[in-house]
C-alpha cells in the first residue's frame, strides 16, 4: 500500500521583483507503508519546501500529494490527522515543562491524560528524558530541546512521521537512539519520511531515496538502485609488507580513476569490478600483499558526483 | 471541540507559568476602576451627563475599563503568537490534527475564560467599593457582550500578528491604534459633549459600539434602537473578523 503519493509536485514562491521562485520542479515519488524515506539534497534544494506541502503548511502551485490516501489540497485535515512532524525549527513549548510538552502535545493529537501518561514512560526512556521531566525547555541544551521535540513523535501513533533534520544537534548517542527508534517504528508499520545531510544516517536508515538539487530530482530509489545509477567505482586498498617500484607501473597500465601510494598503502579507484580483481589478482602475485580490501561507492561519492554533474550540466 | 479545548488547555498551563500576565488579565482593569476611575470622579465633581442625565462619572466609566479590559485581553493573547513564532511552535501547532478555526476560538475561548473571572472581578468592585447600580438582571448579557469584545477583538489583532513579521512592528502598530481607537470612542467620555467630527468619528468604531453596549447593559444607559445598531455591527465586525483571521493564518505557514 502506498502512504505517500507526491506526483508533478511544483512550488513557485512569489519574489519581491515581480518574478517567482520555483523551489519545488516536478518531483514525483511514492512510499510504501511501513518503509522509510529519505529526501537528500543540499542547503535549498527544496526539500524543506517538499516538506511543508506534505504536511499541508503550504499548499502546492501543482501536482498532487497524496498522505494516507487523503489528498493534501482537498482534505487537509485528513492529513494532518494521518502525520506528525518534526519541523526543521525547533518546537517545543519553552515555557512548559518537558511533562507538560508530551501532554499538550498527547491533547492536541487526541489522547487522554491516562494514555499519554502511558506512553510517555517509553519515550521518555528512549530519549533519556527522565532527569528533565520536570524542567523547562527554556533552561535546557538546544540538543536536549531537539531530543524532546523528536520524543514527541514516538507518543503518537500516526501511520507517517515526517522527521526533517531530526538528529540535527543530537549527540552521537542520541542520534544512535533515534535512528533506532526511527528503525523500530517502520517495523511496526508506520511510514517514514526523513530529510537529512548526513548521508550515513540515510545510508543506514532509509529503504529507497531520493536525491533533489535546484527543486529537481537527480537521483531516486532504492539505496543501491541510486549508487548504481550516480557512479559505479570501486575502491581497492591495499597493504603491502613492502612496495617494489615496479607495483605502481604495473597499476597504472589498468588505467585507474584514481591511485594513491602512501607508505606501504596503495589506494585505487576504478570503474569495473573485474579491473579491481585484476589489481588483486597482480597485487597476489608480489607475494608482499598483508591486507586488501574492496568497497563500493558510499552514498555521499554518489550524491557529490550527482550534485557535481548538476553543476556542470547547468554550466556553473 | 476536542480540539478547540486541548488550545484551551495549552494556553491555561502556558498562562500559568507567567504571573505577570495573569496580573495584568485580572487586575489591571480593576485598578483602572479603582484609581483612574475615582480621581476622575473626583475631578468632574457631578459627573457626566449622558442622554440628559447626571450621573457619575464611575457608573459611566464601568463600561469604559470592560471594554478597554477585553481590548487589553485581545492584545495580550495575540501577542502571544509572536512568541510561539519564536520559539517554532507556531508552525508546528499549523501541522496539527485541527482546523484553522479550531485553533483561533480555542485561542479566543480560552482568554474569555479569563475575561469572566476578569469581569466577575471588575463587577464585584464596582457594586460593593464604589456603589454603582450595577443591572444583575443582565448580567448574562454582560457577560455575553464580553466574550463578543474579546473574540472580536481578538480575531481583529490576529490578522495584525499574522501578517506582521516582525513584534516591534506589531506593537507600534497596536500601541498607535490602542491609542487612537481609545480616544475616538465612548469609552472615556460622552460623545455628546465633543465636537462633531470627533462624534462621528467614534461612532464609526467597534470599540464605541462595544462600550456602549455594556453601558446599556451594566447601568443602563442609552437608547435600545443605537444599542442594536451597535450590537449588530459589533457581530458583524466579529464575523468578519474570525473569516479574515482564519485566511491569514492559512498564509502565515
Amino acid at each position: 500500500m502506498i502512504a505517500v503519493s507526491v506526483q508533478n509536485l511544483v512550488k513557485e514562491y512569489p519574489r519581491p521583483d515581480g518574478t517567482t521562485l520555483r523551489a519545488v520542479d516536478d518531483i514525483s515519488f511514492s512510499v510504501e507503508q511501513g518503509r522509510i524515506f529519505g529526501l537528500l539534497g543540499p542547503n535549498g534544494a527544496g526539500k524543506s519546501t517538499t516538506i511543508k506541502v506534505l504536511t499541508t503548511l503550504l499548499p502546492p502551485t501543482a501536482g498532487t500529494v497524496l498522505v494516507n490516501g487523503f489528498d493534501a489540497v482537498a482534505q487537509p485535515l485528513q492529513v494532518r490527522n494521518s502525520l506528525c512532524v518534526v519541523l526543521q525549527e525547533n518546537a517545543v513549548e519553552m515555557f512548559l515543562t518537558v511533562r507538560h510538552n508530551f501532554l499538550t502535545f498527547g491533547r492536541f493529537h487526541g489522547l487522554s491524560s491516562a494514555a499519554i501518561e502511558r506512553r510517555m514512560g517509553r519515550a521518555v526512556e528512549l530519549f533519556g528524558l527522565h532527569e528533565v521531566l520536570h524542567q523547562k525547555p527554556i533552561d535546557l541544551s538546544g540538543g536536549v530541546k531537539r531530543r524532546v521535540q523528536v520524543a514527541k513523535m514516538f507518543l503518537v501513533d500516526k501511520p507517517v512521521v515526517i522527521l526533517d533534520e531530526a538528529t540535527t544537534g543530537m549527540d552521537t548517542f542520541n542520534k544512535r537512539a533515534t535512528v533506532n527508534a526511527i528503525r523500530e517504528e517502520a517495523r511496526s508499520g508506520r511510514t517514514i519520511i526523513l530529510t537529512t545531510h548526513m548521508l550515513e544516517e540515510a545510508e543506514e536508515l532509509c529503504d529507497s531515496i531520493a536525491i533533489i538539487n535546484h527543486g529537481r530530482i537527480v537521483a531516486g530509489g532504492t539505496m543501491d538502485d541510486v549508487k548504481k545509477m550516480g557512479l559505479q567505482m570501486f575502491y581497492l586498498t591495499l597493504k603491502f609488507n613492502e612496495i617494489g617500484k615496479e607495483l605502481q607501473e604495473l597499476v597504472q597500465k589498468f588505467a585507474p580513476v584514481k591511485l594513491d601510494i602512501v607508505d606501504n598503502e596503495v589506494n585505487v579507484t576504478v570503474r569495473e569490478h573485474h579491473t579491481a580483481l585484476d589489481i588483486l589478482s597482480l597485487a597476489r602475485s608480489t607475494g608482499a600483499l598483508k591486507h586488501f580490501e574492496i568497497t563500493t561507492a558510499s552514498l555521499e561519492d554518489v550524491f557529490v558526483e550527482l550534485i557535481d554533474r548538476k553543476r556542470a550540466a547547468e554550466g556553473r | 471541540m476536542r480540539n478547540v479545548l486541548a488550545v484551551v488547555y495549552r494556553d491555561a498551563l502556558i498562562r500559568l507559568t507567567s504571573l505577570t500576565w495573569l496580573f495584568f488579565d485580572m487586575a489591571v482593569p480593576l485598578l483602572y476602576l479603582l484609581m483612574f476611575g475615582v480621581g476622575f470622579n473626583k475631578a468632574v465633581g457631578m459627573g457626566v451627563t449622558m442622554g440628559g442625565a447626571a450621573v457619575s462619572y464611575n457608573d459611566f466609566f464601568l463600561a469604559g475599563v470592560l471594554s478597554m479590559s477585553c481590548f487589553g485581553s485581545a492584545i495580550n493573547q495575540s501577542y502571544g503568537f509572536f512568541v510561539d513564532r519564536d520559539n517554532g511552535i507556531f508552525y508546528e501547532f499549523l501541522t496539527y490534527p485541527m482546523t484553522r478555526g479550531e485553533f483561533l476560538l480555542g485561542k479566543m475561548l480560552f482568554q474569555c475564560i479569563m475575561a469572566l473571572a476578569q469581569t466577575a472581578l471588575t463587577l464585584t468592585a464596582a457594586v460593593l467599593l464604589l456603589d454603582i447600580p450595577v443591572n444583575l438582571t443582565l448580567l448574562p448579557l454582560t457577560v455575553l457582550a464580553v466574550m463578543a469584545g474579546i473574540a472580536g477583538w481578538f480575531f481583529a489583532l490576529s490578522i495584525v500578528a499574522f501578517r506582521v513579521r516582525r513584534n516591534d512592528t506589531f506593537n507600534t502598530l497596536i500601541n498607535v491604534a490602542y491609542f487612537v481607537l481609545m480616544f475616538i470612542s465612548s469609552m472615556f467620555y460622552p460623545l455628546d459633549a465633543v465636537p462633531l467630527w470627533l462624534k462621528y468619528l467614534s461612532y464609526a468604531n467597534p470599540l464605541t459600539w462595544h462600550t456602549d453596549v455594556l453601558r446599556y447593559l451594566t447601568v443602563g444607559a442609552g437608547s435600545l434602537p443605537v444599542i442594536a445598531l451597535e450590537s449588530a455591527g459589533f457581530l458583524l465586525f466579529l464575523v468578519i473578523s474570525f473569516l479574515f483571521a482564519q485566511q491569514a493564518l492559512k498564509k502565515a505557514a
